[in-house]
């Protein structure tokens, strides 16, 4: 290379200062060793011996979830642990023996407990029990004394007011896991530890960051036994110490209501199956229940392994939200789709009237109505008020079913609603690419005739459902279901505040809907509609009976009763209706796994949730409405008692046998 | 090669640094072998025989390039450079995760470090570029542009991982280079004076609070993320509480009842304070300040401009390692994570200081053997 000395040489001035900075800088070290080891030595040599300092987690408590009208739902109690400081345990054999006994555990199990964590640090706390009683509380607080390295922990814990109420509506929290850590970090970039507690499900879970507020922590000093004596705070000892109040979760207001919501879980008692009621104006969630269901508390208390097999092990899944997570065959409830696409298409008018026997032919095979005897002469009404099948066979068959997947998927059928709950489904509405992408096969236009009654490829969802015909009764509007009205902070601060949010317009005529609503009205209000035994009184109920068959049948069983089949082969019911019939404003969607009937099954649940609404929010219309019905009723009763004397008489005279008439669906 | 040959080789070859560098690293095992000997984890308690395996190996690999002539280091550094920039990109893509970063690139048994071999790379390719361009002049804000690309782009890259720590070291070291390379006291000034502008507006009105913590907890996934400064306190009560003479071999009492975690990387500096006190750590610190001197001196003694900023940047490379923990473990710096050479445990750290010892022995030796 170059003659390069000179210009090495030439550096040496800058090497002289720098090694002039390298001692300064260790001088500068130097001076802080002295001040930390000579002048603060005693001290620190102090808070070694017995580390006196510790970093305490001050926990968070979680928000509150309260209803609309702020009933307070879902609330935080205080829980008490049994815990032990390895480090600060003396006399161990008979301070562990003292401890069983107050605990009523055998000895054998703590000493299990505490070789487990053997291997953490021996400051480090273990929980021998959890949440132990307040008796229990008190002998060890005043028994503290004799028993070194035993203490009581407090934290708070979740309860959930209704228990089983709503317990999939709120979901449950539970310890985050080993294996959820790095998955939720990375998720919610929150820096997570073990023992924190997450929602796992429901709104706990998908308001998590809502409801969940930070922790806290503060260094304390204790004292030989690991009492704490009193908060450090920042001094020239340790420089600036951080103590960070735990700030608390924000609580949620919904849009349940919790009247509807308790008639709503007795109405479904003893059966299995979900009941789902919106506002039609809003499409705010007023009531969502489904059953069998469990109880939230119970979870955040520690689960017990006795609960949790129970649960898992029940066939019914108590875990499953049914209206959210389960889809079913609409059955019946589907007609008002195929009843709303025909008229839009023109294939029939309200008037369109056809003649409706027993069977409808349709190629080689037989579609049978769930009526031996057929329904004579049909028009549109008629054919919702008595759910006619032959009358939406003959619509099928002059309809493609890409026609009706379409109305059908604009009436929000098919895909997810979007409401803010974890693990929602998306049912399914079938279309010819579908089935040709699904395994290879043409449509066949038979198939068409049994979606048109909601059998077949067709799944739906409770929440589907409802705000599908909250849609058709508000003229349709199609809403995202959602459940939490606004967010707010420790000081009542509205956070944020959720409104109505429209997915889209169906834009369909006013008379088409118009018609289809009066068809729905009549089911309950006009003699002989499928849900006449359960309209209710003051309500002006509008809706659709639904029985949906879980296996596919012969004909000899289709018309057997469904009663008497085994449980699991028995027909699902359901029913889907708005209310009042004049000015709508609450809808509901009802399914009874294995009822059998919608009419005897479901109905009886959407009356009774309605009832509650009218009850509450329409006092007056409800007194009105009732008046008018009850006029209705005395009519019609004293028609049929003039009809049954007339009867009476005919029979007496002539001895003719009359025609029985038959229950209903 | 016949006996007297390779005596001869022996007798001029230079074994201050390795010499040097040994000692320390004797105190460190002894350290090491005291903070984690009583651990209840088998791997913790092991962990000694673990750092003596990898100081033999980096004794032997350091050897070996100690026998590497310098102009080799001139030929190949471009190469060595854009090498370790492919290995940096690599290991953002397919690289092992741990503890939140990717930091590692996973070759059988071998676990490899791009970010530590790039802090040699850029000495290398900084000297390269300062030796060839106007090595006699002083050096303006113009002259640095190029240089500072050069180590700016392997930062960005490790602080990508994420490893803030080592992406500001290579900054550190960079500006060591182009101190000693003569910049000029008025571009010094003027970079001073405009980084401080930038840092304090950045920091006070640039960001909010939670922010600052999200880029932190970000940019270092390792750092106590909660913000309290728990480990700087039990670091200064371990320091503290040696007092003048310390606790004595095996007395540490933060090590054996783990109140202060990290203590066989990080804090390692801790635990030799509380167990041999301020006399101890004199000692420790000299043995560092010989190491440093002897550095800077072999620095001036060269004939080659190259080589004189290489034995500088490797010099800058042990002292901002060294000073940045002590003052790190004595409160004086916030915890960024980075080890004390020689001292903390580590395979690949101790692996980049043994190369390191390499080069400069290498230096040192071809002005009188090659």
């Amino acid at each position: 290379m170059f003659g390069e000395d000179d210009i090495v040489k030439s550096h040496k001035a800058r090497a002289a200062i720098i090694i002039n900075l390298i001692i300064l800088s260790f001088i500068i070290i130097i001076v802080r060793l002295w001040y930390l080891q000579i002048y603060r030595g005693d001290v620190l040599y102090k808070y070694s011996l017995e580390n006196r300092l510790r970093k305490e987690v001050v926990k968070a408590p979680r928000g509150l979830i309260f209803s609309r009208n702020n009933q307070l739902l879902v609330n935080n109690i205080p829980r008490f642990d049994a815990i032990v400081t390895p480090q600060y345990l003396k006399n161990k054999k008979t301070t562990l023996k003292k401890l069983s006994q107050t605990l009523n555990m055998p000895l054998e199990s703590i000493e299990k407990i505490l070789k487990k964590n053997r291997s953490q640090a021996r400051y480090r706390p273990v929980v021998v029990k959890k949440n132990i009683s307040q008796k229990e509380v008190a002998v060890l607080e005043t028994e503290a004394a004799k028993m070194p390295g035993v203490s009581v922990d407090t934290f708070i814990s979740r309860e959930y007011r209704d228990a089983e109420v709503g317990g999939h509506l709120f979901g449950y929290i539970g310890e985050i896991s080993q294996t959820q850590l790095p998955k939720y970090r990375k998720r919610d970039n929150f820096d997570y530890k073990l023992g924190d507690f997450i929602g796992k499900a429901g709104i706990e879970e998908k308001f998590d960051l809502d409801l969940r507020g930070d922790d806290g922590f503060q260094f304390m000093e204790v004292d030989a036994r690991g009492r704490m004596k009193r908060v450090v705070s920042s001094g020239p000892l340790f420089g600036e110490i951080e103590n960070r109040p735990a700030s608390p979760g924000n609580s949620v207001r919904l849009t349940i209501d919790r009247d509807m919501q308790i008639t709503a879980f007795k109405a479904l008692e003893g059966k299995v199956g979900g009941a789902v009621a919106v506002d039609v104006k809003t499409g705010e969630i007023l009531t969502m229940v489904s059953r069998p269901s469990f109880d939230p508390s119970k979870f955040s208390r520690g689960l017990t392994s006795e609960y949790w097999a129970q649960l898992v092990n029940d066939e019914n899944n108590p875990l499953r939200d049914r209206n959210i997570q389960d889809h079913f065959s609409p059955g019946s409830t589907f007609k008002t789709i195929t009843a709303l696409a025909a008229l839009e298409e023109g294939i029939v008018t309200p008037n369109t009237e056809w003649m409706c026997g027993g069977a409808f032919k349709f190629g080689r095979r037989y579609y049978h109505d769930w009526k031996r005897g057929g329904h004579g002469l049909t028009d549109v009404y008629k054919a919702l008020r008595r759910s006619v099948d032959v009358y939406f066979y003959k619509i099928a068959t002059l309809m493609d079913i890409d026609v009706l997947a379409k109305y059908a998927m604009e009436l929000g059928f098919g895909r997810k609603t979007g409401i803010t709950l974890p693990r929602e489904t998306s049912g399914l509405i079938p279309t010819k690419e579908w089935k040709k992408k699904r395994n290879g096969e043409e449509w066949q236009k038979g198939e068409t005739l049994s979606c048109a009654i909601g059998q077949s490829f067709v799944l739906v969802t409770p929440i589907q459902l409802a705000m599908a015909y909250a849609a058709i009764a508000n003229g349709g509007i199609l809403y995202r279901p959602h459940l939490i009205k606004e967010i707010f902070n420790n000081n009542g601060d509205i956070l944020k505040k959720i409104e109505p949010e429209i997915v889209s317009r169906v834009g369909y005529k006013k008379e088409n809907l118009d018609a289809v609503r009066k068809g729905l009205y009549q089911v309950a209000n006009m003699q002989g509609g499928t849900a006449w035994w359960y309209r209710g009184r003051g309500i002006r109920m509008a809706g659709k009976t639904g029985t949906s068959q879980v296996m596919s049948m012969t004909k000899d069983e289709l018309f057997s009763k469904c009663e008497e089949m085994p449980y699991r082969q028995r027909h699902h019911g359901l029913f889907a209706a708005f209310a009042p019939y004049d000015d709508p404003k609450v809808a509901v969607a009802v399914i009874v796994e294995h009822g059998c009937h919608g009419s005897s099954a479901a109905a009886p649940v959407a009356r009774d949730i309605i009832t509650t609404y009218m009850k509450k929010y329409e006092p007056e219309l409800h007194a009105k409405y009732a008046e008018e019905d009850k006029a209705i009723a005395k009519k019609a009763w004293l028609a049929a008692k003039r009809k049954k004397e007339e009867l009476e008489k005919k029979k007496q005279e002539a001895e003719a046998s009359s025609e029985n008439s038959e229950g209903e669906e | 090669m016949n006996l007297s040959a390779l005596l001869e080789v022996l007798k001029k070859y230079d074994f201050s640094f390795f010499g040097t560098c040994g000692a320390i690293f004797m105190m460190g095992i002894v350290n090491l072998y005291s903070a984690t000997h009583a651990s209840a984890s088998a791997h913790l308690a092991s962990l000694y025989k673990t750092q003596l395996i990898y100081f033999f190996a980096a004794i032997i690999i350091g050897m070996a390039v100690s026998f590497i002539q310098p102009k080799n280091f001139y030929r190949y550094s471009i190469f060595f450079y854009l090498l370790t920039i492919f290995l940096l990109v690599l290991v953002l893509f397919l690289g092992h995760k741990g503890m939140g970063a990717q930091r590692w690139i996973v070759l059988g048994p071998l676990r490899l470090q791009p970010s530590e071999i790039t802090k040699l790379s850029v000495i290398f390719v900084l000297a390269r570029f300062f030796a060839k361009y106007n090595p006699d002049k002083e050096l303006g804000l113009r002259d640095l542009l190029v240089p500072f690309v050069l180590a700016a782009i392997p930062t960005i890259l490790i602080i990508l991982e994420p490893d803030l720590g080592t992406g500001l070291l290579v900054l550190l070291i960079f500006m060591a280079i182009a101190f000693y390379r003569k910049l000029k006291w008025r571009t010094i000034a003027i970079i001073g004076i405009l980084g401080m502008l930038s840092g304090v507006i950045m920091y006070n009105f640039g960001l909010k609070e939670y922010q600052k913590k999200r880029v932190l907890t970000f940019l270092n996934p390792g750092s106590d993320a909660r913000g309290s400064g728990y480990n700087a306190i039990q670091s200064k009560i371990a320091i503290g509480s040696g007092k003048f003479l310390g606790k004595g071999f095996k007395k540490s009492s933060q090590a054996s009842l783990n109140y202060l975690p990290e203590n066989h990387t990080d804090f390692v500096f801790s635990i030799f304070n509380e167990e041999h006190g301020f006399v101890g750590s004199l000692f420790l610190i000299a043995l560092y300040l010989i190491l440093f001197i002897r550095f800077v001196w072999l620095a001036t003694s060269v004939t080659r401009i190259f080589d004189s900023i290489v034995v500088i940047g490797i010099a800058s490379l042990f002292f901002w390692h060294t000073i940045i923990n002590m003052a790190m473990v004595t409160g004086l710096l916030p915890i960024v994570g980075l080890p004390l050479p020689l001292m903390s445990y580590g395979g690949s750290s101790l692996m980049t200081f043994g190369i390191c010892c390499g080069v400069a022995t290498s230096i040192s030796n071809s002005r009188n053997l090659f």
